[in-house]
């Protein structure tokens, strides 16, 4: 949790500058957005990866797009935090439908699920409570797979699996699942 | 949950739930290249994804930070940094020759268009400085001259537009990696700016200018806000 602190104490204004630092090419920048930031980004590479080797692989090419890409923070609305976790967790899942015609579910299935940090800012609790309202009205093994399918990087192919039905329907059912999540999140 | 077969067949269509399903990241893996490929390219689908991700954006708090192993910053390093140096291959932007034709005709091009007189270079030291400034997924491309012996800095968007919303605004990054501003890039025609003395007095041999889109008028807060357009290490000649 030290390193949660770190982030914690970076407030985002800092971490905004950092970034637009980066993107002049400040390596001095890189390196204290490195600081502040790896721990949380190879949480998320180790979380959707489950392999050290591979997490620590991923976790260089994250930052070397974070130093090729840092112009393009400025153009999004994202926050810094959510705009770097977004760069690490669509490279992990990359790699991870690179890497794996699924073999193996029940090592997915072991990783727990923690229950949602401490570490929650106050900016993105607003937005939580919103998409965890919504996910409330789907029927739980529903949420559960959007949840799953977003923490863990969860493949259609290894849903199915898991809930015992066939690729399409599980398509279909997490679709419908989007289109009901869409309609409350747009209330 | 129950597998009735009408489920499968009344499968809900739309790239909507094609950018859902990229950003939860249940797509297979041709599935996933090929929705990443038109986030680059289509605007209306980069949207819909931006839309969702930021729907999500709160289950990354979920995520527990793990220290990474300490060796792995300068394995980063070294892809980065290591490799710039080889991979520099020399062009014609780069080339000596091209900025000291350039310089030379930008000076004499001003002097004469402006009417005015220009003390020409001294042979001994402190010849003009060039920058050509640049950004990776940048349309913009400008050459900055700054002339030592006048503190006259001219800069000349070579490619690119100036955008109707914005204004171009230009940094010295200081010592401290502070950008400090040098001014705004006129809307038409090249821009030609005095450079205050203590500024025109860091104005040397490596440091770096850079150009960001701010709010028109130029950033409210004298500090650099917006998105970096282009920029580039200054250089003798």
């Amino acid at each position: 949790m030290h390193q949660g602190r770190q982030i914690l104490e970076t407030a985002p204004d800092d971490l905004s500058k950092l970034i637009s630092r980066v993107a002049m090419r400040d390596r001095a920048a890189f390196d204290a957005l490195y600081r502040a930031t790896s721990a949380k980004l190879f949480g998320v590479c180790l979380r959707v990866l489950k392999d050290r080797g591979e997490a620590e692989d991923a976790l260089q090419d994250v930052y070397v797009k974070i130093w090729n890409r840092a112009d393009r923070f400025a153009v999004t609305d994202s926050s810094p935090i959510s705009w770097l976790v977004a760069i690490a967790r669509n490279h992990a899942i990359d790699l991870l439908r690179a890497r794996r015609p699924v073999d193996d579910i029940e090592e997915a299935g072991e990783i727990a699920e923690p229950s949602p940090g401490p570490e929650r800012n106050a900016l993105a609790a607003s937005e939580a409570r919103r998409i965890d309202r919504c996910l409330e009205e789907l029927d739980p093994p529903r949420a559960d797979a959007v949840r799953g399918a977003y923490m863990n990087g969860e493949s259609y192919e290894e849903l199915a699996k898991r809930h015992g039905v066939p690729l399409n329907t599980m398509r279909t059912w997490l679709r419908r699942s989007l289109i009901k999540l869409r309609e409350c999140l747009q209330r | 949950m129950t597998s009735e077969p009408e489920e499968q067949e009344n499968m809900p269509e739309g790239d909507d739930l094609v950018a859902a399903e990229y950003v939860l990241g249940v797509l297979a893996h041709q599935e996933r290249l090929a929705a990443g490929r038109r986030i680059e390219t289509e605007k209306a689908f980069a949207v819909h994804v931006t839309r969702w991700q930021k729907h999500f954006d709160c289950f990354s708090d979920d995520y527990q930070p793990v220290e990474p192993p300490a060796a792995l910053k300068s394995d980063i390093d070294r892809r980065l940094f290591g490799e710039a140096r080889q991979l520099q291959t020399p062009s014609l932007w780069s080339s000596l020759g091209f900025w000291r034709g350039i310089a030379a005709a930008s000076l004499l091009l001003a002097a004469v268009a402006a009417g005015r007189e220009f003390i020409p270079f001294p042979r001994q030291s402190s010849g003009p400085m060039v920058a050509s400034l640049e950004a990776a997924g940048s349309p913009y491309k400008t050459m900055a001259v700054f002339d030592p012996r006048t503190d006259m800095l001219r800069l000349k968007m070579m490619e690119g537009e100036m955008p109707a919303d914005h204004s171009l605004e230009i940094w010295l990054i200081a010592d401290n990696g502070e950008p400090v501003s040098l001014g705004l890039m006129k809307r038409d025609g090249p821009t030609e700016m005095p450079v205050k003395p203590a500024m025109a007095a860091r104005m040397r041999d490596g440091v770096r200018l850079s150009i960001t889109a701010e709010p028109m008028g130029g950033s409210p807060t004298g500090k650099a806000t917006g998105p970096v357009m282009a920029s580039g290490v200054v250089r003798t000649i």
